[in-house]
This record gives C-alpha cells, sequence and structure tokens, in this order.
C-alpha cells in the first residue's frame, strides 16, 4: 500500500510541478529570456491571494483574479521595462538573466518587508487527507490540483494551436526576425508571452498556499523545478513540460519506497542528468544550439 | 575645484570620527534573508532590545551599537559574516546563531580572540567549539534527556519515529535521541532525513505512517519545520508530535495544525519579580504585543553579558577585548539573566532548567511539566 501512497503524492506532486514549469517553459520557449524572476512571481501570487483571501476575506474567485492579475502585471511590467530596454541597448543573454536574477531578489526582500519573512498557510479543510482504503489517504486538493493542471494546459493548447495570437507567438519562437515580414511586432509578442506564463504560474501558487505554505523565499524552489522540467520536457514544449513535471514528481515521491527521504531530491538531478547526458533535446524538444 | 576637493575630505574625515572615544559595537551574524530570516527578526529584537537598555541606563561609558551582517543561517556566508565584523567592523564580541554557522565561525573567535556568543543554536557540538565560544542557551543534548523519559515513561509512547534535517544538527539529535530513548526503555522505530532545502514532506509522511510509531519527533527548523508539521498533520500522521525549542516561531505558533504539539524549551520564570525580567516583558510587550520567546531572552541575555563584563572591565581601567572579556567571564560566578539566576559552566554553556511545554494553537503554548 506504501507504493500506491506514493504513487498518489508523486501525481499530485508532479501536476504541480507542471503547472509551475508551464510558464517557465512557455517564456524560455517562445522569446528565448531565461527569467529568472519567475520564482519572484509565483511568490506575488501566493502572497497576494493569501493577503485578499485569508487575511482580508474577499471571496476566492475575486481574490484569484487579483492574483493573477498582480502577476501578470508583474511579468508585462518586467518584459517591458527592464528585459526589452536590455536588449535595446545590448540584448546579451547572460545581461538579460543576471537582471531577472536581481529583479527576483528584490521581490523577495520586498515581500519579507510587507509579509514579514515567516511562513505563510491559507486553511482549508481541503488539504486535509482522507482515508479512502486502509492506510491510503488522499486529501481532495489533491484531486483539484491535478484538474486544474489537466484544464490549464487543455486551454494552453487550444490556444497555441487555434487561435491567431498562439500562432504568432508559435513562430516568435521559431523566427523572431521572420515574423516582422508579416507585421507583427516581436516585442508586442513578447508581452503577450509574459502575461500568459505569468498567469499560468497562478493556479500552482494558490493551492501551494494550502498545501504546502508560502515564504518568500520560495521562488528559489519554483525555478529549481521549473528549470529541470523546462530541460527534462525540452524547450519550448508545453507537452513535454508537462510530462516532465509529472515524470518528476513521480520520481521524487516513488523514490522513497527503495530510498532515504534525503536522497528524494537528487533523484530530480539525476533524471536532468541523464537527460542531458543522452537526450539533450528533452522529451519533445529539440537540442538547441547557440 | 582645489577647495572643493579639500573640503570633501575634510568632511569625510570629520564624519568618520567617532562621535565618542568610548562608543562601542558589537556583531551578530544572523539569518537576515533566505528561509530562515523569521528567526534573524527573533533574534536581532531581543538583542536591540538589550542595546536600548544599556544605552537608557548608561551601563557602558559610550554609546553601544548593534553591526547586523547577513549569515542567511549557511555556514559559508556565516564565515564571511562574522570575517567582515572581526575585521572590518573590529567587534570584539559577536553573536551567532544556527549550529552549522556557529560551527564555521568558531575558529575566526580563537584565531582572533574575538567572543562569539550563540543563543539560537542547540547542537551538542557547540559546547566543545573552544573557549572564546559561549551558549547563552542549553544544548539540545540537555533537552533530549528530558523529553525523552516523558514520551516513554508518563505518555506511554515507546515507538517514536524521528524526521530530522541532514546537517550536523539533525545528526546529532539523531545520535542523542536515540541513546535517550533506549535508556528510557523506549525506542527509535525510524528515523528519516530531509534535505535542508525539501519543501514537499507527503511521502515522508506516508514512510512515517507506514512504520505505526506512537509518536514523532521533528528536528529541523525554520519554514522547513513549520511545513513538515503542516504536511504531517495534512497526510494522515494523527499521533503526537513532540519537538526541541526551535519550533516556538510566530508561524509555527499560529499554524492550526500544530495544536497540541509538545516541545522542550530552557525555564523562564516570569514570576521571578526582579526589575530585568519585569521591565523586559513590559517593553517587550509595549512594542510587539506578545511575551518575549525564549530566543528573544537568550539574545538580550548574551548582550547583558557583554555589558556586563564590558563595564567591570571599564571599572578596572582595562580595554574591553575579547581576551579581557573571557578572563571576566571566568572570574564572574554568576549573571543575572531574564527570569533566572544563571552560571557558566567551563566549557562556555549556560546551565538552565528544562521544561516541556505544549502549543494551544492560537499563537500561544503552555507549560505542562515543571523545569527539570
Amino acid at each position: 500500500m506504501l507504493f500506491v501512497q506514493l504513487l498518489a503524492n508523486g501525481l499530485q506532486t508532479g501536476a504541480l510541478y507542471a503547472l509551475i514549469a508551464a510558464g517557465f517553459s512557455l517564456i524560455f520557449g517562445m522569446t528565448r529570456i531565461f527569467h529568472a524572476a519567475h520564482g519572484a512571481t509565483f511568490t506575488i501570487a501566493g502572497f497576494i491571494f493569501y493577503e485578499l483571501f485569508a487575511i482580508l476575506h474577499w471571496a476566492l474567485p475575486i481574490a484569484a483574479i487579483a492574483s493573477a492579475a498582480a502577476a501578470g502585471l508583474f511579468g508585462v511590467l518586467l518584459d517591458r521595462f527592464v528585459y526589452a530596454i536590455i536588449q535595446r541597448h545590448e540584448g546579451s543573454f547572460f545581461t538579460v538573466f543576471v537582471a531577472s536574477f536581481g529583479a527576483a531578489i528584490v521581490v523577495q526582500n520586498l515581500i519579507s518587508i510587507f509579509f514579514g519573512k515567516g511562513m505563510v498557510t491559507v486553511t482549508t479543510p481541503l488539504s486535509k487527507s482522507i482515508e479512502v482504503m486502509p492506510s491510503l489517504f488522499i486529501a481532495p486538493i489533491s484531486g483539484i490540483i491535478i484538474l486544474c493542471a489537466i484544464v490549464a494546459f487543455l486551454i494552453l493548447q487550444w490556444l497555441l494551436t487555434r487561435t491567431n495570437l498562439g500562432i504568432a507567438l508559435r513562430a516568435l519562437g521559431e523566427n523572431p526576425n521572420l515574423i516582422e515580414v508579416y507585421g507583427l511586432t516581436p516585442r508586442r509578442l513578447s508581452q503577450y508571452v509574459f502575461l500568459i506564463g505569468s498567469i499560468l504560474v497562478v493556479p500552482a501558487a494558490i493551492l501551494t498556499s494550502a498545501t504546502s505554505g508560502l515564504n518568500p523565499s520560495m521562488g528559489n524552489h519554483v525555478m529549481l523545478i521549473s528549470i529541470a522540467a523546462t530541460i527534462v520536457g525540452g524547450v519550448g514544449s508545453l507537452r513535454g513540460a508537462a510530462v516532465a513535471g509529472m515524470l518528476l514528481g513521480l520520481a521524487e515521491n516513488l523514490c522513497l519506497a527503495v530510498i532515504d527521504p534525503q536522497w528524494s531530491e537528487a533523484v530530480t538531478f539525476v533524471i536532468l542528468f541523464l537527460f542531458i547526458l543522452f537526450r539533450p533535446g528533452g522529451v519533445y524538444g529539440r537540442a538547441i544550439v547557440s | 575645484m582645489k577647495k572643493i576637493l579639500t573640503g570633501i575630505a575634510l568632511a569625510s574625515a570629520v564624519w568618520a570620527l567617532p562621535s565618542s572615544a568610548a562608543d562601542i559595537s558589537i556583531g551578530a551574524a544572523f539569518p537576515l534573508s533566505g528561509p530562515n530570516a523569521e528567526y534573524g527578526q527573533v533574534f536581532s529584537s531581543g538583542a536591540d532590545l538589550a542595546v536600548q537598555h544599556i544605552n537608557a541606563d548608561k551601563k557602558l561609558s559610550g554609546k553601544l551599537t548593534m553591526v547586523y551582517e547577513d549569515s542567511q543561517a549557511l555556514p559559508a556566508q556565516g564565515v564571511i559574516a562574522a570575517n567582515k565584523l572581526v575585521n572590518v567592523s573590529k567587534t570584539p564580541f559577536v553573536l551567532s546563531a544556527f549550529t552549522g554557522v556557529s560551527k564555521a565561525i568558531a575558529p575566526v573567535g580563537l584565531r582572533t580572540k574575538t567572543v562569539m556568543v550563540n543563543g539560537g543554536g542547540v547542537g551538542p557540538d557547540l559546547a566543545n567549539l573552544g573557549e572564546y565560544f559561549w551558549n547563552t542557551i542549553p544544548l539540545v543534548d540537555f533537552e533530549v534527556r528530558i523529553i525523552a523519559p516523558y514520551l516513554v515513561k508518563e505518555k506511554g509512547f515507546k515507538k517514536v519515529a524521528l524526521v530530522y534535517v541532514d546537517d550536523p544538527f539533525g545528526q546529532s539529535i539523531l545520535k542523542e535521541l536515540e541513546v535517550e530513548l533506549k535508556k528510557a526503555g523506549g525506542e527509535l522505530v525510524g528515523s528519516f532525513s530531509i534535505p535542508t532545502t525539501a519543501q514537499q514532506f507527503s511521502g515522508v509522511a506516508a514512510r512515517v505512517r507506514d512504520i505505526k510509531p506512537d509518536a514523532v519527533y521533528v528536528a529541523t527548523y525554520g519554514n522547513q519545520q513549520v511545513q513538515l508539521v503542516k504536511q504531517l498533520r495534512d497526510n494522515g500522521i494523527s499521533q503526537p508530535i513532540a519537538s526541541y525549542s526551535a519550533v516556538v516561531l510566530p508561524s509555527m505558533l499560529n499554524l492550526p495544525e500544530a495544536k497540541g504539539l509538545i516541545y522542550t524549551s530552557q525555564q523562564v520564570d516570569w514570576n521571578k519579580g526582579d526589575a530585568m525580567t519585569k521591565r523586559v516583558r513590559e517593553d517587550y510587550n509595549a512594542k510587539f504585543n506578545k511575551d518575549p520567546s525564549m530566543y528573544v531572552l537568550n539574545y538580550y541575555n548574551a548582550v547583558m553579558t557583554f555589558a556586563d563584563l564590558a563595564a567591570a572591565l571599564e571599572k578596572a581601567g582595562k580595554p574591553v577585548t575579547g581576551e579581557n572579556l573571557l578572563a571576566q567571564r571566568k572570574a564572574t560566578k554568576t549573571f543575572e539573566f531574564v527570569g533566572g539566576t544563571v552560571s557558566f559552566e567551563e566549557n562556555g554553556t549556560v546551565k538552565s532548567p528544562i521544561q516541556i511545554n505544549e502549543m494551544v494553537g492560537d499563537g500561544t503554548s503552555k507549560t505542562i511539566t515543571a523545569a527539570k
């Protein structure tokens, strides 16, 4: 029964990781900007939701929409007033990365100032596990997480394959110079990517506030997962990010059946290492040549 | 232009002069950022209150100030912070916290003859870091020696599982708990180490549930311990959870899932009735609207110990150096701490009785077993 329990836990963790990684994968895949502040977007969304829902007792949908608005605004503003300016003057990948990393640190400190440095959680009965079978405990929120991940990926898939905006965004990822021939502006499209990518992280942030809680420095862990899932799944492939997030979550939990919890995080990196070594393009992506 | 530059140079020189020849600074290498930053906030509130009281009472001939450096609760960052405090800020007395950080910076103190005082880390190894390293907090081996017989003999929890952080502190808890449970007639039925960066514990909860312990002892710190307790409870661990003094963080005290958590801490007698205890309680309450935690008191006491020693040195006409502070501490038999009179053992660690408490779940805790 331990194996089944770990499998159930793995599905929940995997769905959460997939949701976390999707936004980063989208942004990196379409714009080639290493958005190190993606973890900061997650933290902003989580804390805004916590403040509005748990402290000010706003209705859940309004708090969630406000949280999404804050995350989207942060992403768009960062792209418009930091990345765009750097790219206009120099455009070096490394300079943009450092700026993004700096923005993440600033956000972490601002959140510490406004919300304190401790852990905050949204208390809900949905996070309490129920014994569905002898020795098998599942929390209702697990189902919500998996459902959210499925819905988010379906919407995203529809957006990218069935709408003009989605096709333009995919073209941006393929060849940003060529799309100008068709009268499209890469910078404007880049802002759409940041808006969608930042909003994508909101469900994961809200659900994390109830499952494991929020703290100002949690963005680092979010980034770690995002990078690993993006590389394992294949840069630019949302399907890949979803599969990789699920794979990492399952591996992290199922390995506990045979090894000590101390090594469970190392499993993530072993998988990452193996992919870099034997399949650098990831599950669905292709190898990037600079 | 020349005149302007000369003026600027003169102004900078005047600015750089100390406001009084006897002004003195002491340092603190606390976690001010990262997942353990909440501790830094708590620790510094105690140290700052002591500085405020010392300056208000004019205990020293000059003004006392605190210089903070961010250790991030990481040994490597801690060494950078300690070196800066000792070599740049020239502080003869540095406050430290966390077992790993304290062990890393102790050689800096020993080499430069700077007193390092820990009021937050509880790894038993901290008692043996040389004569320049002091502890104003009783170490965790004392806490485990009290809680193990309580769990086994008084509560009848013979099978205990341990979830501990994989660092020097966690390793020492594992060793102590194994020995002390056996002595009390119980057994450590399972031990699960977790990395310092781990945030997901549903799998750990499944492993703990699988071995069916009577109680679970958690030994980690900071935000991780709050996440761990919440996720253990959320994932079906209904057995009593026990821990040590580091759980007394506002975020843990306010966590509904932490209700009923049993933990050890050093004793503080709020009814001692002396002026210092009363003043600290009143002033802290006025500022933060709650009673000070043990950590606040430990760092308050640490800074007060410095002031007592420095005042004695000033009276004797000796300079306030690490070497003289150590000699003066050895010559002083007892110290008045908040809530009790204590003495330092030969190894520089205070002796203090340990009590057992229980979290109420509303931001407070209650004492369930008097200090031993």
